[in-house]
């Protein structure tokens, strides 16, 4: 559902992403997992269409990107690490202008924009001004915006960010939800235990490249660690962080 | 799914607007009285002025047609150098560094309808100064020519694609330069323009030298100085073109022309810079958010020069990070641009000023010319003080936690954003008077006068602009919509108040002691003249140093009841 192929992004000398591929077929939740600076959030604005790449192929429901961009955007769902919200609009009419810019008619925005703040729980927020949110508020209208238009595929980065327990689970049971249902679901997080939990397979970037692929246990074999080992120790062992290992040894 | 027209695009700020007329704020109603009425004052001061002229001018039948038709043009000549700037800025922002692109890129808008609805809002964020300052002009003329209701049709179907025009050059040359430099460097793009912008200003009016006109006793030299402003590529204009049309509409015609020409001009460039949309924007636009350059990197000097002054730390810490943070952030210290630009003008209409052609006036004149200086001067550092000092608490913005969570108190904090504010706004301002009133020769006493009441309104207003920023942050917003704020107007009322009662108590004993000077009206001073000039002078000091010191320790107490 979505395929990126060989992707490459420069800056001037410098090579964000070199020659990455990923596949996440229908129906699955993909972890892109990788430390800081790795290339992650490079390759998530690629895939949503607001970084030009300096190479490669980006295929989302078999829309080239490049060359149908209007076809591949409407089928995708995109949240932004830090989401632009309009302040100054409500919730509701966020939500009615986010479902004309995917072509939604005006007969059934109404019902699906109701749908959507019943199921993140906002709909008694829905006549407030969006400035009055919490960031875990804002952080929920910015998904429900993204399931809005009925995406085939979400790019999702670092959703858990700033949600407290009970969001964090809406949050999840949602996307397994909309897996279950068919929706691929590429999620860029650290939050390796959500990772663990969630995802189908994961792909960890390291300095631009895919270093390990596979489901978790796959990730596990990969880094020579038992299958009882916790994600977050196969993370450090791939990504260089066995100093840090030890000291969380200590 | 049906594909929405691009007005559609433009919804998120129609409906922002209309919320904000529905949900107002604290301040909003006070805000819409001052600025409507200023508004309303300047319009009919236009309006008047350009039906005045008009009046005027019909009495000399071709000539005054000759001076009218000249005159639109030139009207629209001055509005196409700051419509094409204007397009630059603007088209930055729409199309490159909004903050909604990201919203709108991700989304699956087409590109033709992005670029349409992202060019309307140019056009209209650029144009609409102009069309405010216009709009009376032009009414103005109508009625001074009693002319017919089509006159101002015409007025909105040529005002409409004389805008389109400049704005889209602006944008192209925008396209142009995001794709060409590196990376963000589009922002030191605007600097490049403002301070291009700002010489071309000035070069412009040394150019035509408006002070001609004064030279009322020979009446050729007005023809010449209109005359200057033809050459042979005015034609090809389309402010030409723009005062051409209206000309013949006062006159109850139609200028198929140049309307045409307008009109045809409007439209090409919209399909020429659409189709260099279609090509480009995509690549510019990835461009623009990489990491920009740090810019000051270092910045040694800064470093040295904070280390030798005789400040604590903590107060060494916070003059360091607010010059190196403004200095770094160029859409703060770019607005001071055009502020220069009119300060120079402002300077060289001193320079140029000829009142010893008014002999038995000249030295009275000059004088008087000394306390307008004085007042302009108040207002400049007024204006910078709301812009660039009112807002100096509220710029801390989320990061103000690492200020609150520190051993620092509020009052050595608000204290070091006085002293980073004071000095560069008190050398402004002391070289913009002192630069004046030398141009202008004012008698010596004023020249020493003006220099101290400047020097003590500086104390006042920074002081009051730390103050009431302190009173009333707003933590959530940019520097411009602080300044706008509900403290922001306070402020201004406040500055403006105290102006003119500082003027009002210098320039009464300097006016005594003047006439006393020159003999004139067999003045003399006695010792109660000299208490009262003494009084004067001390109270004008007074309600400054008390403003300041009251401003100030209402700032701080606003910040330390933020704890509670």
């Amino acid at each position: 559902m979505i395929a990126v192929q060989d992707l490459v992004k420069e800056y001037g000398r410098f090579r964000a992403v070199d020659g990455i591929s990923l596949d996440v077929r229908p129906g699955e939740i993909h972890g892109f997992l990788g430390p800081n600076g790795a290339g992650k959030t490079t390759t998530m604005r690629m895939i949503a269409g607001l970084l030009k790449p300096t190479s490669g192929r980006i295929l989302v429901d078999n829309n080239d990107l490049e060359r149908d961009p209007e076809a591949a955007k409407r089928a995708l769902g995109f949240i932004p690490d830090r989401p632009f919200i309009y302040d100054k609009l409500t919730a509701g009419e966020f939500l009615t202008f986010h479902a004309g810019l995917y072509g939604f008619g005006n007969g059934n925005v109404a019902s699906r924009v109701h749908e959507m703040l019943d199921l993140f729980e906002l709909r008694q927020w829905e006549d407030q001004l969006i400035e009055s949110f919490s960031h875990g508020m804002k952080q929920r209208l910015v998904m429900s915006s993204a399931f809005l238009h009925r995406p085939q595929a979400v790019a999702v980065d670092e959703p858990m960010v700033g949600l407290d327990p009970r969001g964090a689970r809406l949050i999840k049971d949602v996307f397994r939800r909309m897996s279950e249902r068919g929706v691929a679901i590429l999620m860029s997080t650290h939050t390796l235990e959500v990772a663990q939990e969630m995802c189908h397979r994961v792909s960890i970037i390291q300095k631009g490249r895919i270093i390990a692929h596979g489901t978790v246990d796959e990730v596990k074999q990969m880094a020579g660690s038992s299958t009882d080992e916790h994600l977050t120790s196969v993370f450090l062992k791939l990504t260089g962080g066995g100093a840090l290992q030890e000291i969380d040894e200590i | 799914m049906s594909t929405q027209p691009f007005p559609f695009l433009l919804l998120p700020h129609a409906w922002a607007s209309r919320n904000r007329v529905r949900r107002r704020e604290k301040g909003d109603l006070l805000r819409g009285i001052v600025f409507g009425s200023i508004g309303i004052v300047v319009s009919a001061a236009l309006f008047y002025g350009a039906y005045w002229v008009t009046t005027q001018l019909a009495a000399y039948e071709e000539f005054g047609d000759y001076l009218l038709r000249l005159g639109l043009s030139w009207l629209f000549l001055t509005f196409l150098a700051f419509l094409a700037f204007s397009g630059v800025v603007t088209s930055l922002s729409t199309f490159f560094l909004s903050d909604d692109l990201r919203l709108l890129m991700a989304s699956p808008v087409a590109a033709r309808r992005f670029f349409q609805a992202r060019f309307a809002r140019t056009v209209g964020s650029a144009s609409w100064m102009v069309v405010i300052f216009m709009a009376p002009v032009l009414i103005g003329i109508g009625v001074g020519r009693c002319a017919p209701y089509a006159f101002y049709a015409t007025t909105i179907a040529t005002v409409v694609p004389f805008s389109i025009v400049p704005v889209a050059l602006g944008s192209a040359c925008t396209l142009f330069v995001v794709n060409v430099f590196p990376a963000k460097r589009a922002r030191d793009l605007l600097m490049l323009m403002g301070l291009g912008f700002a010489v071309a200003v000035v070069l412009l009016l040394r150019f035509i030298q408006p002070e001609r006109l004064l030279r009322v006793e020979s009446l050729p030299d007005v023809t010449d100085f209109f005359a200057t402003l033809q050459s042979p590529i005015t034609p090809m204009l389309p402010s030409f073109w723009a005062g051409e049309t209206l000309f013949a509409a006062v006159q109850g015609g139609f200028d198929w022309l140049h309307a045409a020409a307008l009109w045809t001009t409007a439209g090409a460039f919209t399909v020429l810079l659409g189709a260099a949309h279609a090509r480009w924007h995509f690549a510019g636009y990835s461009r623009s958010q990489e990491a920009p350059k740090t810019r000051f990197a270092r910045f040694r000097t800064l470093d040295l020069v904070a280390s030798a002054l005789p400040l604590s730390p903590v107060r060494r810490q916070l003059l360091v990070k607010d010059v190196k943070i403004f200095l770094r952030d160029v859409s703060q210290w770019v607005q001071l641009l055009p502020l220069l630009a009119l300060v120079l003008l402002y300077l060289y209409n001193f320079r140029v000023l000829d009142l010893d052609r008014i002999p038995y006036m000249s030295g009275f004149v000059k004088n008087v010319y000394a306390f307008i200086n004085l007042g302009m001067a108040g207002f400049v550092m007024a204006t910078v003080a709301v812009r660039f000092v009112f807002p100096a608490v509220s710029a801390e913005g989320s990061a103000f936690w690492i200020i609150r969570t520190s051993p620092i108190s509020m009052h050595d904090f608000l204290w070091s954003k006085f002293w980073t504010a004071l000095f560069p706004v008190l050398v402004f301002t002391e070289a913009l008077t002192i630069a004046a009133n030398q141009l202008l020769g004012v008698d010596p006493f004023l020249k020493l006068v003006a220099a101290a009441t400047i020097f003590a309104l500086t104390f006042a207003l920074v002081g009051l602009a730390c103050g009431l920023g302190a009173r009333y942050p707003r933590f959530n917003a940019d520097a411009t919509q602080a300044a706008g704020s509900y403290g922001g107007v306070m402020f201004m009322i406040a500055a403006v108040a105290l102006i003119i009662v500082s003027i009002v108590l210098v320039g009464w004993p300097s006016s005594m002691y003047l006439m006393a000077q020159t003999g004139r009206f067999s003045y003399r001073l006695t010792p109660e003249r000299y208490v009262m000039i003494v009084a004067s002078f001390s109270a004008a000091a007074a309600v400054c140093m008390a403003t300041w010191w009251l401003a100030m320790k209402s700032g701080v107490r606003a910040l330390d009841e933020m704890r509670k």
